[in-house]
């Protein structure tokens, strides 16, 4: 009944006239830069959070994810009209999202890639809705070594799915908590990498942070290449999937959406990874593999529906642990944050409306991107025609208000700056920029955990072995830097054979 | 030297300095640690992983960076730095309106490119003007040296 009652009162919040508009601009703002290749979801949320500053809790976070989840229905548009990926989590729908279109069956590639979308949505926010509450009851349990050997796995896990180098991943999430412990010490009140700037005594902002390894360094990299998009010259007729189209869709519909939101609760699995999985795994249970890249409309459906739904999944970990597990909802911690709520186990009960109004607002915000992204499909693609010689300075100009914005201060624009040019040299030098931003946000839980958790103990690292949860905790991380090593030994000695 | 080295190179001494400054902190004792304590740990680590990086980098040298346009990366970032410095003196609109047009001055090309280039610096300049200056009132420097 209490479960009822909190849904109800999640819809009375979204219903709000004021909740509802951000709720709609959000998702339409996601959907433009997810059609637009050139500035991901985590860019356009760190310029758009200064805004946010002067809205309620709930309005900012609901406003912010819709960025995000719309962001993903948007990119799918660029993949399969243009083989471009508008961002990051639709590289794979390029591969038969694009044949199909050059088959002339654009319209049910566009139609799968948004039903399923909406499906896996509506599927990944029941789960949420019903994992969160539980899993947060358990967290309350949880003392300063548990939060302490939990961050060590999730930076475990994230550097462990790191795309590239492992070792590059270790060194960039090392990095980033460096940068959290800049500012003054929480505990002593000593000035720590300061330089004697008085506003470096706050810390680094995370907003310029992410802004210039996401947004600036997004436009620099644009600089190498500046490409003339040709858009696919295609008749959009008949968006909706026919009923084979749906019969061959409906098993990766299913599989994307579970997989797609177990990955989205593991730290560092995000949209991106989440769809390559789906697409990988649809392959594989496919009776026509070959088929796979020629234009299956399971190729889309499957990821398209993973990458909605990893959302939700990460949004579990958030709202029940405090733990961001993405660079997205690192930002949408910062949001809560600046709100002056800190996110932990007791988000959900004692910030009850904003946990609710989320989840309501994702029901209401994934049938808005169904009317906004089918109807005006045409729009979506005109707007592809922008050519990137006038977006990027608009897209920098974009950035460089947004930073000044945050403390009304030209310091911040110029740490973005700075963090753009690392964020482009790291791509360049192969280093992915996530480990940073998710380390960085880390940073101070991972502090507080260890400093209280060696007072209690009186500076005996065992306090970490001998509480069972905790021991799990780390012996899962140990065991997965094992299998690594493990599986690369294989894969070499394999390959070895093979020569 | 291949790119794997000059990158973690970088590296090292980025953990060098933090490792060094957070000694300087105090690191004190594994009973009551002090502010630098983790720090110094994060930077060794920082350290160690980048030694890696290093040693597999000059076994198996690859990649240069060769062939980038540096040249337009830096006027990029010198830009936006010029103009953080002209706020100050010439106000939101006019910085706006320079750094526009060196902008798009950089990237537009063909037929007519400074009729373009000035048409389009004019409208966005103007336009964020009047969004976030006069709309939005956000608290941009006074202008030293111009009235507006």
């Amino acid at each position: 009944m209490e479960f009822m009652s909190h849904i109800l009162s999640g819809f009375q919040i979204t219903f709000q006239p004021v909740n509802f508009v951000y709720c709609f601009v959000g998702v339409f703002l996601g959907t433009l830069i997810g059609v637009l290749p050139g500035i991901g979801p985590s860019g356009t949320i760190s310029i758009l959070l200064p805004l946010t500053f002067k809205i309620s809790p709930v309005t900012s976070i609901i406003f912010l994810s819709g960025i995000y989840y719309g962001a993903m229905y948007g990119g799918s548009t660029t993949s399969i009209l243009v083989n471009i990926p508008g961002e990051a989590a639709s590289v794979v729908t390029c591969l038969d999202g694009y044949q199909m279109a050059r088959q002339g069956r654009a319209g049910p590639a566009l139609g799968i890639a948004a039903f399923g979308s909406f499906i896996a949505g509506t599927f990944s926010v029941i789960a949420l809705m019903f994992l969160s509450y539980p899993l947060a009851k358990f967290a309350l349990s949880f003392g300063p070594p548990e939060y302490f050997s939990l961050i060590i796995l999730g930076i475990s896990f994230l550097t462990y799915l790191a795309q590239k180098s492992i070792t590059k991943a270790l060194v960039t999430a090392a990095f980033g908590f460096l940068l959290s412990f800049v500012g003054l010490d929480p505990i002593t009140g000593k000035a720590r990498y300061t330089f004697g700037i008085p506003v470096l005594a706050d810390g680094v902002d995370i907003i310029p942070l992410v802004m210039g390894l996401f947004g600036v360094a997004e436009v620099l990299r644009n600089l190498d290449t500046p490409e003339e998009r040709t858009i696919f010259k295609t008749k959009l007729r008949g968006l909706l999937p026919n009923r084979k189209d749906w019969k061959d869709s409906a098993g990766p519909i299913t599989r994307g959406s579970l997989l797609g939101f177990i990955v989205g609760i593991i730290p560092g699995g995000s949209a991106p990874l989440a769809a390559f999985m789906s697409y990988a795994v649809e392959k594989r249970v496919s009776k026509h593999p070959e088929k796979f890249g020629t234009g299956a409309i399971e190729g889309v459906a499957g990821p398209e529906s993973a990458n909605n739904s990893a959302f939700g999944g990460g949004l579990v970990t958030l709202f029940s642990l405090g733990i961001p597990t993405t660079v997205v909802s690192a930002l949408l911690f910062a949001a809560l944050m600046i709100q002056g709520i800190q996110p932990s186990p007791l988000l959900i009960s004692e910030h009850p409306e904003v946990f609710w109004g989320l989840v309501a607002s994702m029901y209401l915000g994934n049938i808005m991107l169904l009317v906004i992204n089918l109807p005006l499909i045409g729009i979506w693609v005109q707007i592809l025609r922008i050519p990137s010689r006038v977006l990027l300075p608009l897209i920098l100009l974009f950035c460089i208000v947004g930073a000044y914005s945050i403390r009304n201060t030209v310091f911040d624009v110029g740490m973005m700056m700075l963090f753009g040019a690392v964020g482009y040299l790291m791509e360049r030098f192969e280093y992915e920029p996530a480990p940073l931003a998710l380390a960085f946000v880390l940073g101070p839980i991972l502090e507080r955990g260890l400093r209280q958790s060696l007072k209690l103990s009186g500076g005996s690292f065992w306090i970490f072995f001998n509480r069972p949860l905790s021991a799990t905790l780390l012996g899962l991380a140990v065991l997965l830097f094992v299998s690594y090593f493990f599986l690369k030994k294989r894969r070499e000695v394999l390959d070895q054979l093979e020569e | 030297m291949g790119s794997e080295a000059i990158g973690s190179l970088f590296w090292i001494a980025v953990g060098g300095f933090f490792a060094i400054e957070g000694v300087r902190l105090g690191v004190k004792t594994v009973k009551n640690p002090g502010p630098g304590f983790l720090p110094v740990m994060m930077a060794l680590l920082l350290i160690l992983f980048s030694l890696i990086i290093l040693i597999r980098g000059l076994l198996r040298p690859a990649g240069s960076l060769g062939g980038i346009p540096w040249k337009r990366h830096i006027f990029v970032i010198a830009v936006v730095f010029f103009y953080i410095f002209l706020l100050d003196w010439i106000g939101f609109l006019t910085s706006t309106f320079v750094l526009m047009f060196m902008l798009f001055g950089l990237l537009i090309r063909g037929k007519n490119r400074w009729r373009a280039v000035l048409f389009y610096s004019l409208v966005t300049a103007l336009s964020a003007w009047l969004v976030f200056d006069i709309a939005a009132k956000m608290p941009f420097p006074e202008s030293r040296l111009l009235p507006f």
